[in-house]
């Protein structure tokens, strides 16, 4: 495997939208100009199961500046209707509180509103169900999981091995339902030309969604096109297109070739925009007196919705992290009457580390041995599942590097002693780790100008995460050029074939087409290549993957305060150490690991979508009562990498830096406010109330 | 009459939309879409602009507030910036050059996927041109606080979901000072452009300025349905959330009779239409238990718009404000055609957004009584920092002669359909010596005040324990000045 030398790849330079984006200048999905558009405003159920006997249109389609009013009595069929949450007004069946029952297009967005507001919905109400519980009778085992991962494992014998165990820790934790809540909310805007379609779209994929939108609308890929230059954050929700993006496009098949414009309420976001499934997970620790582990079993409980099936890989963290001779995961979904659960940032790594780390918590007490050092004697040879070598694991670095950075050595280990002007405090740690998943299916151009740049194609998209400016860096130091030499162009099927930017892939996998095509470049054209010089190349399958299990990995440490009164909770320190392979851009790197870490301090202490199972309802439906951090939750808070260039994840030696900085974050804080307290929380968010004895 | 118009980014513009479209979707309208919608509450601050707000009669302060919420009318004959129209030459809609706030924020990463950004960057100019902001002379900057004496709570209204926030701190406390020949602050010297006042008339619905007090009393006792407008920090709520749409709206944010600050010899009158900030500013902390408040008071950019007229109109049980006052003995001033009404504010509320109010009467002023009671503390437990919903909010003001409380009033919020005096505690320690073991007495009966409820906030059980812990606070606070009596 040949390695790029760093050279604009490591630089520390300044974002190359950023300038546009100060400005408030970059446009984002529903900002880019459309010719005498339509606005959509949607009407939706108030029953979470059951089916529509009636539908009153009159009053809306009479009013003025009504184009449409869309129901499953009258709405173009779709050609494909068997994905049930993409498969709108096509049938009178109600699967969820809060799905889309009827749509009004219409001159202007008020007229729009108003209108929905006059359209009368009577159903027949099914008895339903909406609250996750562990014994939920009909609790069933999904074919796989996310990420197409086994849904269940199992080595040895792990209850015989429980049975002869010195020490265990058998303890149920739980997460709740989270709502991922970019800042900008999801928004499409659709025009059919003909039987061509144009969609703005705020997503993460412009590729993957024409190919989702392709067969509903029985048109060939290349009929349509989606545009996606900026993206306000995603964090997953934008990875695969939801019901609004198909019901826009449904609804611009009735206005005469008028675009249709419709951007989700923040409201309306957490029925239809996907969400972290709320798990059950009970983890069973064995191990020998002095903390080496025998026995690891994750078994978890998720939900998921019955008209689409999302299987979070919750347990997956617990194959690859620790050693154990014997081990099980399993993963049993309820299949319930709610919304449709989705990607969140690290599906699976995230809520699993939840149930691991801490459990790693309680055993080092239970030893009686420092948490780092448990993490020591468990740190495995090789991947226990895969029995692959690990391409490059530096858990025990990172965990070194962080103690020492943190000041670890200052830490009581005996819980609940330290009182400072009232409050408790304390510090944890936890671990990280999130797989290198590099996508093959990417292809990049490049064109050199008249005017002496290197135009740079590929379609790829940044909601965030910097890949304008990485992409640029990489592209430069493959062509050994500039970076202002570099016109990169991405969100855009126009552009070449590109994958989803999700699952920390994007920069590996676009990253890996774009050098290629650099190499393919200089073959063809040579260093001093004329005007319209034209290149392609693609991302190469990564033969390490078959070899090596590669992944990268953290350590998370929180400082914790907990008012000995009130039990209110302060994270007044955090620092995370990574190792995630080469870093291109240190400075939009250190964002993500922050951003990420932050994501984490909003689990562990503030996220929680509140469902009222009376009525499917999920209660807490906005930012006044759906707290993310605000500025001053976020108090001392670092982020650092080891310097590394993975010579086994592809030609970059890179392996993405989106999700790891959640992962291990709520554990961290829940094992530093055990520091501070004594008290044990198994079930986030550590709300004040659940320090009170 | 003139067209509506509204001076944006230095170019004026003509506004023709009725009292339902807000500032923000108008200025989207207009092509201007910097300002952002991300929750259409004045949650998230992406919609944050700053707007030109008097700063005594001879000089402007730049105030950031939510787009939002308020109605564009209410800005006829303003001026308004975007995050387009800084730079070097405000004026021009594009700028040439990067504004400072806008280059540290670029240059230190404080903008990530860029949707909360511009909101950003109009808070942070906020603060820039705040004329208090000194660099800290010596010494560690006070929390929140950085060495350019930029002051964080500036912040507190802005949410971003990518960058972890230090990006963006880093950025506010790189600022230097506004340079010679920065229009905006040159701006500042200027008296603020005159309230016009506006009225707007359609089919549909009308938004009429009124340009004295009787004048808009008289059109309340016509037409007393009508919608006040102050800060529309929950009106404005109602109409993006709840698509409320009155056919009458009346704008009383600029209005005199309703903006005095009078400091009396035996009371505090606090116009209803000054916003918390202007209060804040105007009181100088001469109030201390309302100098406890403001910070907890929901966040920077909602406290320049929202009023305290506002905050008790709507009888909302978990304001914060009303247990601060009902622990300063407030009355409301009522006031109609009539005359004037004082109600004591503990005889306000009468049940959930409920009160005695009449349909035809405002809120003119809230008047605190004079000496204040010297003792004061306000407990206010929530989930987040700042810029949240209480769960539970205790507010103190008690008296003593040596260790014997003479006077005492205790306010709650978030406990009850109302907020509400806790009678029952403050009857049982009034009279005595404040000891641990009475105020462990008092506790109980605190804690058995109110009918605190279970939700998404908080447990009932939650609540009345911290109704408990809030009195053993208040004691331990007061008890080293008490032990020095002793």
């Amino acid at each position: 495997m040949r390695v790029q030398q760093p050279a604009a790849t490591g630089l520390d330079l300044e974002r190359v939208d950023g300038r546009a984006k100060v400005l408030g200048l970059a446009p984002y999905a529903y900002e880019h100009p459309a010719e005498n558009p339509t606005y959509l405003y949607p009407v939706q159920s108030t029953i979470a199961r059951g089916r529509i006997t009636a539908i009153d249109t009159a009053a809306a389609e009479t009013m003025d500046g009504v184009v449409a009013v869309l129901t499953h009595l009258n709405a173009p069929r779709l050609a494909d209707a068997a994905d049930k949450e993409l498969a709108v007004l096509q049938s009178d069946e109600v699967g969820f509180r809060g799905q889309f029952v009827a749509a009004v297009v219409a001159d202007s967005p008020e007229a729009a509103r108003e209108a929905a507001a006059r359209v009368r919905v009577q159903y027949h109400q099914e008895p339903h169900h909406a609250a996750l519980r562990a014994d939920h009778e009909d609790l069933y085992k999904p074919e796989q999981i996310n990420a197409g991962l086994e849904t269940d494992t199992q080595a040895g014998d792990p209850d015989a091995a429980l049975a002869s165990a010195a020490v265990v820790v058998d303890r149920t934790y739980t997460t709740p339902a989270e709502h991922n809540n970019p800042m900008e909310p999801h928004t499409t805007v659709a025009q059919w030309e003909g039987d061509r379609l144009l969609v703005f779209d705020s997503t993460q994929a412009v590729h993957n969604a024409r190919k989702t939108l392709a067969p509903l609308f029985d048109v060939e890929v290349e009929q349509i096109r989606v545009v996606a230059p900026h993206v306000g954050g995603g964090f997953g929700s934008k990875g695969l297109p939801h019901a609004h993006v198909v019901l826009t496009a449904l609804a611009a098949k009735v206005t005469g070739g008028r675009p249709v414009k419709y951007a989700l309420t923040r409201q309306q976001m957490f029925f239809l925009a996907g969400y972290r499934t709320p798990t059950i997970q009970r983890l069973q620790l064995g191990a020998s007196p002095d903390g080496r582990i025998s026995v690891l079993t994750h078994d978890v409980v998720e939900q998921t919705s019955a008209i689409k099936e999302f299987a979070e890989q919750t347990a997956g963290i617990s194959r690859m992290m620790y050693s154990a001779d014997h081990r099980r995961t399993t993963h049993r979904l309820a299949s319930l009457d709610v919304p449709v659960p989705s990607w969140m940032r690290a599906p699976g790594e995230c809520p699993g580390s939840f149930g691991l780390e801490v459990a790693m918590d309680e055993l080092a007490e239970a030893c009686g041995i420092d948490p780092i050092e448990l993490r020591v004697r468990n740190e495995p040879a090789i991947d226990p599942e895969t029995g692959k070598p690990f391409a490059s694991r530096h858990l025990l670095a990172c965990l070194r590097e962080g103690a020492r950075r943190f000041g670890w050595e200052r830490r009581n280990a005996q819980p609940g002693t330290v009182l400072v002007d009232g409050w408790r405090t304390g510090i944890g740690v936890a671990a990280s780790t999130y797989p290198a998943r590099r996508q093959p299916a990417n292809t990049a151009r490049i064109r050199f100008t008249a005017d002496g740049f290197y135009e740079v194609q590929i379609g790829a998209v940044d909601l965030g995460t910097g890949a304008w400016t990485a992409l640029t860096q990489i592209a430069a130091e493959a062509l050994e050029c500039g970076p202002e030499q570099v016109r990169l162009q991405i969100g855009d099927t126009d552009l070449p074939v590109a994958t989803v930017a999700g699952g920390s892939s994007g920069t590996a996998s676009w990253g890996s087409a774009i050098i290629g095509a650099a190499q393919m470049f200089r073959k063809e054209h040579g260093g001093f290549p004329s005007a319209g010089d034209t290149s392609e190349g693609d991302g190469e399958r990564n033969p390490a993957g078959k070899n090596y299990a590669l992944h990268s990995f953290g350590a998370q440490f929180a400082e914790v305060q907990v008012h000995a009164d009130t039990g209110e909770i302060r994270v007044s320190r955090m620092l995370g150490v990574y190792s995630a392979g080469r870093i291109i851009n240190p400075r939009t790197a250190r964002s993500q690991f922050l951003g990420g870490m932050t994501m984490g301090i909003g689990m562990a202490l503030h996220e929680q979508s509140v469902m009222d199972e009376r009525f499917g309802m999920i209660v807490n439906h906005d930012f006044a009562d759906y707290h993310v951090p605000s500025n001053a939750d976020i108090r001392q808070l670092e982020a650092f990498w080891l310097e590394e260039v993975d010579e086994h994840a592809g030609p970059l030696g890179a392996r993405g830096i989106g999700e790891i900085g959640i992962v291990g974050a709520a554990a961290a804080v829940a094992n530093a406010a055990y520091n501070a307290t004594g008290i044990r929380v198994r079930d986030l968010p550590l709300t004040a109330d659940k320090f009170l004895t | 009459m003139e067209p509506h118009q509204v001076k944006v980014n230095g170019v004026p513009r003509v506004l023709a939309a009725g009292p339902q479209v807000s500032l923000l979707d108008w200025l989207r309208g207009q092509g201007l879409t910097g300002a952002k919608e991300g929750c259409a509450e004045g949650e998230c601050g992406a919609c944050a602009v700053l707007v030109a707000r008097a700063d005594g009669p001879d000089r402007t302060r730049w105030t950031a507030v939510n787009s939002c919420l308020p109605p564009a009318l209410a800005f006829d004959g303003g001026e308004v910036v975007t995050s387009e129209g800084f730079g070097r030459a405000p004026g021009a809609c594009t700028a040439e050059e990067l504004h400072p706030v806008q280059r540290e924020m670029a240059d230190r990463g404080g903008s990530q996927c860029g949707y909360c950004t511009p909101g950003f960057v109009c808070a942070m100019a906020a603060e820039y041109y705040r004329p208090e902001r000194r660099p800290v002379a010596a010494g560690e900057p006070a929390p929140d606080q950085g060495p350019n004496g930029f002051d964080l709570h500036a912040l507190s209204g802005n949410l971003c979901r990518c960058t972890g926030y230090r990006p963006i701190r880093d950025a506010a406390y790189a600022l230097g000072a506004p340079a010679d020949g920065d229009q905006l602050a040159a701006r500042r010297e200027a008296p603020a452009p005159t309230v016009r006042l506006t009225r707007f008339v359609s089919e549909r619905a009308e938004f009429i300025r009124p340009g004295t007090l009787q004048e808009l009393l008289d059109r309340l006792e016509q037409e007393p349905d009508a919608v006040l407008v102050a800060g529309a920090t929950d009106v404005g709520v109602e109409r993006n959330l709840r698509h409320s749409r009155p056919r009458l709206v009346l704008a009383i944010d600029r209005m005199e009779e309703l903006r005095r600050l009078d400091v009396g010899t035996d009371y505090v009158d606090i116009g209803a239409a000054l916003t918390l900030t202007e209060v804040e500013q105007g009181l100088g902390g001469r109030v201390p238990l309302l100098n406890k408040l403001f910070p907890q008071f929901a966040s920077r950019l909602i406290r320049n718009s929202a009023t305290l007229g506002g905050n008790l109109g709507t009888g909302s049980p978990i304001g914060d404000a009303a247990p601060v006052l009902l622990a300063l003995d407030a009355t409301l001033v009522l006031t109609s055609r009539r005359g004037d009404r004082p109600v004591a504010l503990a005889d306000y509320f009468t049940g959930y957004r409920r009160s005695v109010r009449e349909p035809d009467e405002i809120i003119r002023a809230v008047r605190l009584p004079l000496p204040l009671a010297p003792s004061t503390a306000f407990h206010k437990v929530a989930k987040r920092r700042f810029d949240d919903i209480s769960s539970v909010a205790v507010a103190f003001a008690a008296r003593f002669d040596g260790a014997v409380l003479t006077e005492l009033k205790i306010g709650l919020g978030g406990v009850a359909a109302t907020p509400l005096r806790a009678r029952a505690a403050e009857d049982a320690l009034t009279g005595t010596e404040l000891t641990a073991e009475s105020a462990a007495e008092a506790a109980g009966i605190l804690a058995g005040e109110g009918t605190p409820m279970d939700d998404h906030r908080a447990s009932a059980r939650y609540r009345t324990a911290m109704l408990e812990q809030a009195m053993l606070r208040f004691y331990a606070e007061s008890a080293p000045e008490l032990e020095v009596i002793r």
